[in-house]
C-alpha cells in the first residue's frame, strides 16, 4: 500500500488554496492498493490538535484502468480522539485505490504543518505504516474569520439574523469576512481604471480633432470607430478582446488586455464630450484668432482646447465614475475585480452580503466624486459668470475713459 | 448628472431614500415572521412556497450539461429528469425557473422565486448554513482538460504538471472543480470564471492551460463545442449533489428526501444518471 495523497480542503474566502485552522475542513487520504494485498485493517492517525467526526466516514474503492469505478466499502469502525482504525471484513484483495474522505476536520486554530499518519495490517501480518505521506500546510486562523466565529456566538448577531432580510444581505459574520477579500478586488478595479483613464483622456482628444476634422477619410475612420463603440455594450466588447485577439494572436495578460478594452470604450465617449465642449465655444473666437494671424493649431492649442477643458472637466469626473462602474464587467472573464471577488463568496456561501460589501466600495468611491462634479460645475458656471461682468465693467471703464 | 448631484442639495431627498430603504428592510423581513406564502405571492405570482398548491418549482442554473441545459427551450438533464421524477414522486407539476448558479441558494433563502434549488449543487458547510440538502443523489468526478496542441501536459505527468506556479487553470465559480484545483493544484493560478462555458473558451483562447470540473460535463463540452481539447486527468472525488431546500420548509425537504429513497430503491435514479451521462 502506497500513499497517492493526503490533502485537505481548502476553507478560506481569501484564495482558493488556502487552508486555515479553526474553520470547518475535511481530509482526502487516497492509497494506491496492489492486487492480493488482502487487507483487513486501516489505522489513520489525525494531526494532532485536529478535530474530525466520524459520521459521514466516507471509504471508496476506486477501481478500473481510469480508476473510475466506486465501489462503496462497509467497515467496522474504532475511534478515539485522534485516531480511528477500520476493519474490513473481508479483506479487500481488489487493485486500486483506497479513498478514505473524513469530514468535519478542524485544525488546531494556530495552523501549522499538519502530518496524518496511515498504517494497515493485511491477513495475517504484522502492522505496516506507511511513508512519506504528504504534509498539509494550515494557516493560522486569520483575523477576520476568527472575528466571524466570535460573532456567529454573539446574542445580537443572532438575533439579527433572525430577520430574513437582513442575514441575506447584511449578514455581521460574512460581512467581515469578505470584507478583506472584497478590498483586494477594490484595489485591482482602481488599478484599471487608474491606468485606462489617463489614456483615455488622450485618445479621446485625438479622435474629437479627428471628427472636426477637413479631411472626410480620417473624419470617417474616427466617426466609425466612435459609433461602433458607443452602438454596442461595453459587456460584447470584453468578450471579442478576451477571447477574440487571442485567436487573432495578440496574446495579452488579462489585466493590461483589461484596461486596454476600458480605455478604448472611454476614449469614444470622451471623444463626445469633447467634440460638444469644443463646439460650444464661440465661433468668434476662433474667427478673432484666426484674423490675428494664428494658423489653425495654433487657434486650437492656445485658445480653443485650455477653454474646452475647463468647461467639460466636470464631464469627465462623471465619466470615471461610469469608467470605475464599468470595470465590474471584466469580471465575466475571468478578471478579479470588486465584483469577481464578491461573486466567488456569493457562489460559496450562498449570501449576498458579499455584494453588498462590494457596493461600498464602489460608494467610497462614487459618492465623493459626485460631490466633486457638484461643485466644479458650479464653478464653472460661476467663473463663467463672473468672467461676464468683469469683462463689462472693463468694458465700462474703457468707454468711460 | 444634475439629478445625481442634485439629490445631496436637498435634505429631504436622502431623508426619503433612507425611508425607503428602510421601507424595502421591513418588507423584505415581512416573509419571515408571517410564513413565506405572503412573500412568493408578491414576489413571484408562478412560485409557490406549499405542497398543496400542486406545483413544485426548482431553480436551475441552464448552462451545465449534462446536468442542466436548455435545448429548444426544454429543459434537459439528469437534474431536470430528476426533478420531473420527483414531482410525478410526490403527485405534482414540476416547474423550472433559470436563476445564475449563484443567485439560487439566495432566492431559496429569501423564498418567493423557487421552492427548491437543483442545479448541480454540492454538499458545502458553508451552504449548510444557509439552506437544508436533501439526500446526495449523484456523486461528482473531476477532470482536467488542455487543448490538444499542448504537448507540455499530458496523461503521464498531469498530477504533477498541473502543480506548477506556470501553471493557469480555469473553473468555474463557486463549482467543484474550484474546489478541487484548489485543493490539489495549490501551486497553481486559479482563474474564475462565471459561467462554465467561458473557462473552456479561456482555454481555446489560450488565457489559460488547462480547465477543471465536473467529469461530465468536460465530456459533453469537449464532444459538442471544443473538440480541439482533450481530458488529461480524471479523479473520483467525494463531492456530493443534493437539493437545496429552505430551512423554513423541512416537510418539503423530507417529500423530496422519501422521493429520492424510493427513486433509487426502484432503480429510477440509477436508469436516469445511466441515460444522461452515456
Amino acid at each position: 500500500m502506497e500513499i497517492v495523497k493526503c490533502t485537505g480542503r481548502p476553507n478560506s474566502d481569501k484564495d482558493q488554496t488556502t487552508i486555515q485552522g479553526g474553520t470547518q475542513s475535511r481530509i482526502t487520504l487516497e492509497l494506491a492498493l496492489e492486487p492480493d494485498e488482502n487487507i483487513t485493517q486501516v489505522h489513520v492517525d489525525i494531526p494532532e490538535g485536529t478535530q474530525y467526526e466520524t459520521d459521514d466516514l466516507a471509504v471508496t474503492l476506486l477501481t478500473g484502468d481510469d480508476l473510475m469505478t466506486r465501489t462503496e466499502l462497509t467497515f467496522d469502525l474504532a475511534a478515539e480522539e485522534d485516531a480511528f482504525t477500520m476493519h474490513f471484513d473481508p479483506a479487500i484483495a481488489d487493485a486500486g485505490h483506497l479513498n478514505i474522505i473524513i469530514y468535519g476536520v478542524y485544525f488546531p486554530m494556530g495552523g501549522g504543518d499538519m502530518q496524518v499518519g496511515v498504517s494497515y495490517q493485511a491477513e495475517g501480518t504484522a502492522p505496516v505504516t506507511v511513508s512519506d505521506i504528504p504534509v498539509i500546510h494550515v494557516e493560522g486562523i486569520s483575523g477576520p474569520e476568527a472575528l466571524s466565529q466570535w460573532l456567529e456566538e454573539q446574542p445580537w448577531v443572532q438575533a439579527w439574523n433572525e430577520n430574513r432580510f437582513l442575514h441575506l444581505f447584511f449578514d455581521p459574520t460574512i460581512l467581515v469576512t469578505s470584507f478583506p477579500v472584497v478590498l483586494t478586488g477594490f484595489f485591482m478595479s482602481l488599478g484599471v481604471v487608474a491606468v485606462a483613464f489617463p489614456l483615455a483622456i488622450p485618445l479621446g482628444l485625438a479622435l474629437a480633432l479627428m471628427r472636426l476634422s477637413k479631411v472626410a477619410v480620417v473624419r470617417g475612420i474616427a466617426t466609425t470607430y466612435v459609433n461602433l463603440v458607443r452602438g454596442t455594450p461595453l459587456f460584447l466588447q470584453i468578450y471579442v478582446a478576451f477571447f477574440g485577439l487571442p485567436l487573432a494572436g495578440i496574446d495579452i495578460p488579462s489585466f493590461p488586455l483589461g484596461v486596454t478594452v476600458m480605455c478604448m470604450n472611454s476614449g469614444a465617449y470622451m471623444c463626445e464630450i469633447y467634440r460638444a465642449g469644443i463646439l460650444s465655444i464661440n465661433k468668434g473666437q476662433n474667427e478673432a484668432a484666426r484674423s490675428l494671424g494664428m494658423t489653425r493649431a495654433q487657434t486650437m492649442l492656445y485658445v480653443i482646447l485650455p477653454q474646452m477643458f475647463r468647461l467639460v472637466i466636470p464631464n469627465l469626473t462623471s465619466e470615471f465614475i461610469v469608467l470605475y462602474k464599468d470595470t465590474s464587467l471584466l469580471a465575466a472573464v475571468g478578471v478579479m475585480e470588486l465584483v469577481m471577488y464578491a461573486r466567488t463568496i456569493v457562489a460559496s456561501t450562498g449570501s449576498i452580503t458579499p455584494y453588498i460589501v462590494a457596493a461600498l466600495f464602489y460608494l467610497v468611491i462614487t459618492l465623493p466624486l459626485s460631490k466633486v462634479t457638484r461643485h466644479l460645475e458650479e464653478r464653472v458656471h460661476g467663473g463663467r459668470r463672473r468672467r461676464r461682468s468683469t469683462a463689462a465693467t472693463e468694458k465700462g471703464e474703457a468707454a468711460h475713459a | 448628472m444634475k439629478k445625481l448631484t442634485g439629490i445631496w442639495k436637498k435634505p429631504a431627498a436622502i431623508a426619503a431614500t433612507c425611508a425607503l430603504a428602510l421601507g424595502l428592510a421591513a418588507c423584505g423581513g415581512a416573509p419571515a415572521s408571517e410564513g413565506s406564502q405572503a412573500g412568493s405571492a408578491a414576489a413571484a405570482p408562478s412560485g409557490s412556497m406549499t405542497l398543496e398548491d400542486g406545483t413544485i418549482t426548482f431553480a436551475t442554473s441552464p448552462d451545465y450539461p449534462p446536468f442542466e441545459n436548455l435545448v429548444d427551450g426544454e429543459y434537459v438533464g439528469l437534474d431536470m429528469d430528476l426533478g420531473r421524477a420527483i414531482a410525478e414522486e410526490l403527485g405534482m407539476t414540476c416547474e423550472y425557473t433559470n436563476i445564475d448558479f449563484d443567485g439560487i441558494i439566495p432566492a431559496i433563502v429569501a423564498g418567493g422565486q423557487a421552492d427548491a434549488g437543483l442545479s448541480g449543487i454540492s454538499v458545502t458547510p458553508e451552504r449548510e448554513e444557509e439552506v437544508n440538502f436533501s439526500t446526495p443523489y449523484y456523486v461528482d468526478n473531476q477532470a482536467v482538460a488542455v487543448l490538444n496542441t499542448n504537448t507540455a501536459l499530458t496523461e503521464e505527468n498531469a498530477a504533477e504538471a498541473l502543480n506548477s506556479a506556470d501553471i493557469t487553470i480555469a473553473v468555474q465559480s463557486g463549482s467543484t472543480g474550484a474546489d478541487f484545483a484548489g485543493e490539489n493544484f495549490p501551486n497553481a493560478e486559479i482563474v474564475t470564471f462565471p459561467n462554465f462555458t467561458d473557462a473552456f473558451a479561456a482555454v481555446q483562447a489560450g488565457q489559460a492551460d488547462a480547465v477543471c470540473g465536473n467529469l461530465a460535463v468536460v465530456d459533453q463540452m469537449l464532444s459538442g463545442a471544443y473538440t480541439d481539447q482533450h481530458t488529461i486527468l480524471t479523479s473520483a472525488t467525494g463531492e456530493e449533489y443534493a437539493i437545496a431546500v429552505s430551512k423554513d420548509n423541512p416537510e418539503l425537504l423530507d417529500a423530496i428526501n422519501e422521493a429520492i429513497a424510493t427513486l433509487d430503491e426502484n432503480g429510477t435514479l440509477d436508469e436516469l444518471i445511466a441515460a444522461n451521462m452515456g
